[in-house]
């Protein structure tokens, strides 16, 4: 239950001549939340960029497209030196850009090159089975060459019906003829082909026999084809070598942008300038040392009150242990906490994973989803990654204990039960099922807890749960409220909340146990804190007041989802060991069906494992939980200043 | 089969036990199509303002399963039926 980092707000005045040196060390701190100048009245106004920074935009633009078109990522960052990588940029940059235009230029040429051998190449398959050169196609005073396609066939004796002086060849595969006549024939012989679908084919305008050409043309495709190739390992090689300064001078071209572009966000007059932030009070001696050195002391920096209503826009930096730091993670999903609120992420880590482990409460998903975590941990450094795959390692601590308090592994039972119908026999033979006490609707409470046989004591379980869950809350709203309100208020609008359930419990005790003095009590009880409640909340409070059993009610979903999850997982037993290899003893092909069917089925509902439970007990977190307390929307704390992964000073 | 059974015995084809289980069964599946109806609205509306800003993941995610409670609720209602 920790609350936000405490802030200082602090204004740095100084002469414009050391604005860069105090922007160089504030840059570096990493400390300082600069709060954006917002123009009025006073006289002062933002700045132009450095001058540098048009400079740098734009090499940053060239540098980002050539990455893009590279497609640069590096896994395994090698940390280079500013210095070396500044000297080298411009030099760098020219051979790159001159390298990749060149390349792609020509590798446009060669598929160009590519294009007009493919087209010459369609011209040529028609003739080649006829395979006559084509220098014997033209240049003729008395023959007339019709060379084309016909739909029908051809004979030659239907040409030598009408004239004599004649030479056909037919390629009866691809329907092309090639026929000379004179040319006096000519337009008789052209009906009679033009009555057969003749089609004129364009005759390549390169002689040679087409056989040989295509050859030719063959040899030259695959020889673009390398060039090609060679050219794209040219690109590749290029990438290879630059991969790293391109991500190096990202970095750097980055950062000096930032700070080049400061002054827009900053209030200047002609000669000062005056910058206004947020730091976190235990690093503000840190700023304060670091802008002296680095400006000889000749900025004045001083410590500004923070005004009541400007607390709500401080903006927060959490404050939690290296353990719940994850759960920050589900903070920011939903929203970060205002300044003035309890962060609630180190409540979350105990309840969110309680409440996912109750649902989920399977060994033996727990051990495959925990080492599957674990794994990924391992593999994948991404700071998004990690916190998540924390969280879900969390989650599957309480669910291997709630597994052993269900005895369930893989939607096994582990222990035997003893029920009406006989007994049900367990996994791990001579564990019998203790019967503890009695539980709602005749159903008994034993251990390991079978869900599946007390579902409706479960349902009160989960639901007393969700009541405790949400008197949290309404305590840790009365904490937010007294805070910052007074006492008073904190009891009227929170306190009050709890003050209606004790009384209900009370009035409902005095009903069951037949004490009608108990129950008036608890009515009384009952109506005073509804009146207190008006009085703090006004009436959407009482209209809200049903809403509280619905929240309670909403819990049950834990037994629910539980169930559903138990469910698949025993389905997908009984179809593999009962339906598919009922005989245990024989090892065949039912016997490698039934395990193909066990690890599809379970990977199924492993996936659905983390999905299931992790988005409902969510909810119960977002809806229940937080809608008691929470408001959220806090100014998210963003210092002046980057984390380097590519390069160093 | 067993409705010719019915019958043959002549007595209603549902019975009390009968009526129980489709009570419980119409509790389930009126209050599952309640809340699928319910999410599809609302997922729409979330995912469209997803597109226009990823941040609003965290906050989409929860209004769309605010429904399910509807049907968290007929589950209890049906096997409250069931146990009665």
């Amino acid at each position: 239950m920790s609350r936000p980092k405490v802030m200082t707000r602090a204004v740095i005045v100084g002469h414009k001549s050391i604005l860069k040196q105090t922007i160089e060390a504030l840059y570096d701190t990493n400390l300082f939340h600069i709060e954006d100048f917002v123009e009025d009245e006073s006289g002062f106004k933002i700045d132009k960029p450095f001058e540098n920074a048009g400079d740098i935009s734009k090499k940053l633009v060239k540098i980002r497209s050539i990455a893009n078109y590279l497609g640069t990522t590096s896994n395994e960052p090698v940390v280079q030196k500013t210095g070396t990588v500044l000297r080298e940029l411009d030099s760098n940059l020219d051979e790159l850009d001159r390298g990749i235009s060149e390349k792609t230029e020509s590798i446009i040429k060669f598929q160009n090159e590519l294009k007009d051998l493919d087209s010459q190449k369609k011209e040529l398959l028609p003739f080649l089975s006829i395979n006559l050169d084509f220098d014997y196609f033209r240049g003729y005073e008395s023959i007339k060459v019709f060379a084309g396609t016909i739909k029908g066939s051809l004979e030659e004796s239907q040409i030598s019906s009408i004239t004599k002086a004649f030479e056909l060849y037919v390629d009866p595969q691809s329907k092309s003829i090639v026929l000379f006549v004179a040319n006096a024939d000519a337009d008789r012989v052209y009906e009679l082909i033009q009555g057969l679908g003749f089609r004129e084919l364009r005759i390549p305008e390169r002689g040679g026999v087409p056989s040989e050409t295509l050859r030719l043309i063959e040899q030259k495709e695959a020889e673009v084809s390398r060039k090609i190739e060679s050219t794209k390992a040219g690109i590749d090689s290029m990438k290879s070598k630059y991969a790293d300064f391109l991500l190096a001078s990202d970095e750097i071209l980055s950062i000096e942008s930032e700070k080049a572009e400061l002054p827009l966000k900053i209030a200047t007059s002609a000669n000062a300038f005056i910058i206004d932030g947020w730091t976190p009070s235990e690093d503000y001696d840190t700023v304060v040392s670091a802008v002296n050195s680095a400006t000889a002391g000749k900025a004045y920096i001083s410590k500004l009150e923070i005004e009541e209503e400007e607390e709500e826009h401080v903006p927060v930096e959490y404050n939690n242990s290296k353990v719940a730091a994850p759960m920050q993670q589900i903070m920011d999903l939903y929203s970060r906490p205002k300044y003035t609120e309890i962060d609630p992420s180190s409540v979350l880590l105990l309840t969110f994973p309680l409440i996912y482990g109750m649902i989920l409460g399977d060994i033996g998903y727990a051990l495959i989803l925990g080492v599957l975590a674990l794994a990924v941990k391992k593999a994948v450094k991404s700071e998004a990654v990690q916190p998540l795959m924390d969280i879900l390692i969390y989650c599957q601590i309480s669910t291997f204990i709630f597994g052993i308090i269900y005895g369930e592994f893989m939607g096994f039972s582990l222990a035997s039960l003893h029920t009406a119908h006989g007994t049900i026999p367990g996994l791990i033979p001579g564990w019998e099922t203790i019967v503890l006490f009695p539980g709602l609707s005749g159903e008994e409470v034993t251990f390991p807890v079978h869900r599946t046989h007390m579902i409706m004591t479960m349902i009160g379980a989960t639901v007393t749960v969700g009541l405790l869950h949400l008197n949290l809350g309404f305590l840790l709203g009365f904490s937010n409220i007294a805070r910052h309100h007074g006492f008073m208020h904190g009891l009227l609008e929170k306190g009050s909340w709890i003050i209606i359930e004790i009384g209900v419990l009370i009035a409902a005790i005095g009903l069951l146990g037949g004490n009608s003095i108990l129950t008036y009590v608890g009515a009384a009880v009952f109506l005073i804190a509804v009146l207190m409640l008006l009085k703090g909340e006004g009436i959407q409070g009482v209209v809200e007041l049903p809403s509280l059993m619905g929240n309670a009610l909403s819990y049950s979903r834990i037994i629910a989802v539980g169930l559903s999850s138990i469910y698949i997982a025993s389905t997908v037993n009984d179809i593999a060991f009962e339906m598919i290899w009922p005989d245990h003893s024989q090892i065949g092909f039912a016997a490698i069906a039934a395990i193909i069917v066990f690890i599809l089925g379970h990977g199924l509902n492993t996936v659905l494992s983390i999905i299931a439970p992790g988005l409902h007990a969510l909810r119960l977190q977002y809806v229940e939980f937080f809608g008691k307390f929470y408001s959220g929307g806090g100014v998210i704390y963003n210092p002046f200043g980057f984390i380097r992964k590519y390069t160093e000073e | 089969m067993v409705a010719g059974e019915a019958v043959m015995m002549s007595g209603p084809i549902l019975d009390a036990a009968g009526m129980k289980a489709l009570g419980a069964a119409l509790a389930i599946t009126v209050t599952g199509l309640a809340s699928a109806w319910a999410e599809k609205e609302i997922g729409t509306a979330a995912i469209g303002a997803m597109a226009e800003n990823e941040g609003l993941f965290g906050k989409g995610l929860i209004l769309t399963v605010i429904p399910e409670t509807i049907v968290i609720f007929g589950l209890v209602a049906s096997l409250l039926i069931n146990s009665a």
